[in-house]
């Protein structure tokens, strides 16, 4: 807005000067021209000065009216003639001036223009080189021939009134225009900005409704919403640990708090403290191992974590967690067979494959019963690498199948706490294998056994 | 006094029946939601502790039940979850108290000896029976002015009767109200402890308290 008035009325100043140059300069010519014809008709000698002017020339500077005006004076400001037009009032006039020059002056309260035209005294010889005068105690004669600008001012004046006015005119019309397309085109950006206030820690669900806005800004509103999309996932994920973290761990608290409370009430055996401050210890180590393996689900569920993607045989990957899971599976009696026929790879983070296969066989091993036997084969099927994971355990009942992988579950509850469960495992395995672009399929029969198939995508090239 | 804990966390059972029994209180406990119900359906108790989140049957369905079966012993909720609605949902389920996880051992007993007075008319933590006293929150018994010094199982009793005051209490429903379902219901036991208060209470006074109604049991009584 303050640039377009600066360069309006910058414009509008030079068009003003621009044009009043133009006048004034056609209005010093003409009266240059005057003055010159004024001159050719003096006749200056020594001896006299003659006015030749003929009637017919001078008619034009009769009448005040016409505004046409000259006066013709010594060079010490001795008037020799001047125009009737002028009546009482003279011309103004500065001695000492030698050279040629234009000035507006007020006559008689008019604006006008005016010009000092000097001649030399030539020793008698006419303007025009006639006569041959010698004498030099004359001065020369200063023609001053004046016209009335008033017109031209007033002109003027109009000019620049309409001018500013034009610019006025204009500024109101540009700003008005501009605030209406201005608001026109941020209503659509005010909205989205009154939604995204509306947003908030207990409101997250909101979002900018892509449809009422124009094409330009679907962009932004999208992304906007793809990063409160994104804000919310993460947030819930934090208020999800926040709420099973709490809800997890007041059980165990209530232990820790009981035991110690029902411990101080009065002096016990060396025998009941012991007791006691091994139960508080065994809760201890539970909660910490639900805390850990909670940090570890939101870890992988925030997308913090920086996979290290690498060609794996998850055939190595089912040995390493053997072996690591053998003691356990001793102390069952519980029988792990391995066949892997092939060599397979997929794309995947070692660690955390390992963690998948280390969790899904150590269930196999808890949930077996005594002496149980634990199948595990890798075959390759339609682009994914299968890795099977087959148990004779306790199986999982069929109403509970959908909910294995929700926090916490643990299929018999008094019976698995026992296991040292914390019912984490299975959800741990589903955030890593979701990072894989993988799936993991369980098929279970009550008393029977659960097989545990894990789909990981094969690589296009088998080594 | 007897209690049902019905709690799927071996754990904490395990402390707080230790607890309770140290009490004076008979403790029976169910570890999922299916043994809660029968248990509480079969057994008298005084007062139910009940879990929410349970194994088999949860914890509301279970006092919905036990409601509509006509049980109406105290129930205190027992819960992982503090929000308003559900503090709301289990009291209009029929709870009578309810008590947030983590809670403090002195809090349960607080609130247990609370219910039990409401259950059983008693408004005051001491009960009077002419000069003697029974303080139900500190366990402190005083005939004319005097401590009485009780083991837990014969403050058990007196604090039943007590609270029982004037009423006529078979030796069944004493021992039922003495002892969990794990002990073998051999009656005589209460003779046994009826005696070994009257001693303590009774004898040197002029007025005996304890009142033996033949062929239907005992009553305490001014």
């Amino acid at each position: 807005m303050g640039v377009l008035f600066m360069t309006l009325s910058t414009l509008g100043v030079f068009l003003y000067f621009g044009l009043s140059e133009i006048v004034y300069d056609s209005i010093d010519s003409s009266l240059l021209s005057r003055a010159k014809v004024l001159a050719t008709l003096i006749n200056d000698s020594d001896y006299k000065t003659d006015f030749n002017f003929s009637d017919e020339m001078m008619w034009e500077y009769n009448s005040p009216k016409a505004g046409l005006f000259f006066q013709i004076r010594r060079f010490d400001g001795t008037t020799t003639e001047k125009s009737e037009s002028l009546g009482d009032s003279d011309l103004p006039f500065q001695t000492g001036e030698k050279q040629m020059n234009f000035e507006t002056i007020l006559l008689n309260g008019v604006p006008a223009r005016m010009v000092n035209f000097y001649i030399p005294y030539n020793g008698g010889k006419g303007v025009r080189g006639t006569g041959k005068g010698m004498k030099s105690k004359r001065s020369g004669l200063i023609i001053q021939c004046a016209k009335s600008i008033e017109e031209q001012t007033e002109l003027l004046q109009n000019y620049l009134i309409v001018l500013s006015l034009s610019i006025l005119f204009i500024m109101v019309i540009s700003a008005s225009g501009g605030f209406l397309i201005a608001k026109k085109a941020l209503t659509p950006i005010k909205e989205m900005s009154e939604t995204i206030d509306r947003i908030s820690e207990s409101n997250l669900s909101e979002r900018v409704n892509v449809e009422n806005i124009p094409e330009e800004l679907r962009v932004l509103a999208s992304s906007f919403n793809r990063t409160f999309d994104s804000l919310e996932r993460s947030f819930n994920r934090q208020r999800q640990f926040t709420a099973d973290a709490s809800h997890e761990l007041r059980t165990p608290l209530s232990v820790i708090l009981s035991q110690s409370e029902v411990m101080l009430r009065k002096e016990r055996t060396a025998e009941e403290y012991k007791n006691a401050l091994t139960a508080i210890g065994e809760v201890a180590g539970m909660m910490s191992q639900i805390v850990r393996k909670l940090l570890t689900i939101t870890r992988l569920g925030a997308d913090k974590v920086e996979l290290k993607i690498e060609d794996i045989d998850p055939g190595e990957i089912i040995s390493e967690s053997v072996k690591l899971l053998t003691p356990l599976a001793e102390q069952k009696g519980a029988g792990i067979n391995v066949s892997v026929p092939d060599r397979f790879v997929v794309r995947g983070d070692r660690a955390a494959l390992l963690e998948l296969f280390v969790n899904i066989i150590d269930n196999a091993i808890k949930y077996n019963v005594p002496q149980g036997k634990i199948d595990i084969s890798v075959k390759k099927e339609t682009g994914f690498i299968i890795s099977e994971i087959k148990d004779t355990g306790i199986g999982i009942p069929k109403s509970d199948l959908g909910r294995v992988s929700d926090r916490f579950y643990r299929v018999d509850k008094s019976r698995s706490r026992d296991l040292r469960g914390v019912g984490l495992g299975l959800s741990i395995c589903e955030e890593i294998i979701k990072l894989h672009g993988g799936r993991i399929e369980i098929k279970s029969k009550a008393g029977e056994g659960t097989t545990v198939s894990v789909y990981l995508k094969a690589t296009a090239y088998v080594t | 006094m007897r209690v049902l804990i019905v709690e799927d966390e071996k754990s904490l059972v395990d402390i707080i029946k230790k607890g309770l029994e140290e009490e004076g209180y008979a403790v029976d406990v169910a570890y999922d939601g299916e043994d809660g119900l029968f248990t509480a359906e079969n057994e008298p108790s005084d007062v139910i502790v009940l879990d929410i989140m349970l194994p088999v049957i949860d914890g509301m369905t279970i006092l919905k039940k036990i409601r509509k079966a006509g049980v109406k012993t105290p129930v205190l909720m027992l819960t992982a979850r503090d929000t308003v609605m559900d503090k709301v949902s289990g009291l209009d389920s029929g709870a009578d108290d309810y008590l947030t996880k983590p809670f403090h051992f002195e809090e349960l007993l607080a609130r247990l000896r609370a219910l039990i007075r409401r259950g059983s008319e008693v408004n005051a933590s001491v009960v009077e029976i002419g000069d003697l006293t029974v303080n139900i929150a500190t366990h402190e018994v005083r005939r004319g002015g005097k401590d009485v010094l009780l083991s837990a199982r014969e403050y058990s009793l007196l604090e039943y009767m007590a609270v029982n005051r004037n009423k006529v209490l078979s030796r069944t429903l004493l021992s039922e109200h003495l002892y969990d379902h794990d002990f073998d219901l051999d009656s005589n036991v209460i003779d046994v402890f009826i005696n070994r208060i009257r001693n303590k209470i009774d004898r040197g006074f002029n007025t005996k308290l304890i009142h033996t109604i033949r062929g239907a049991g005992y009553m305490i009584k001014e």
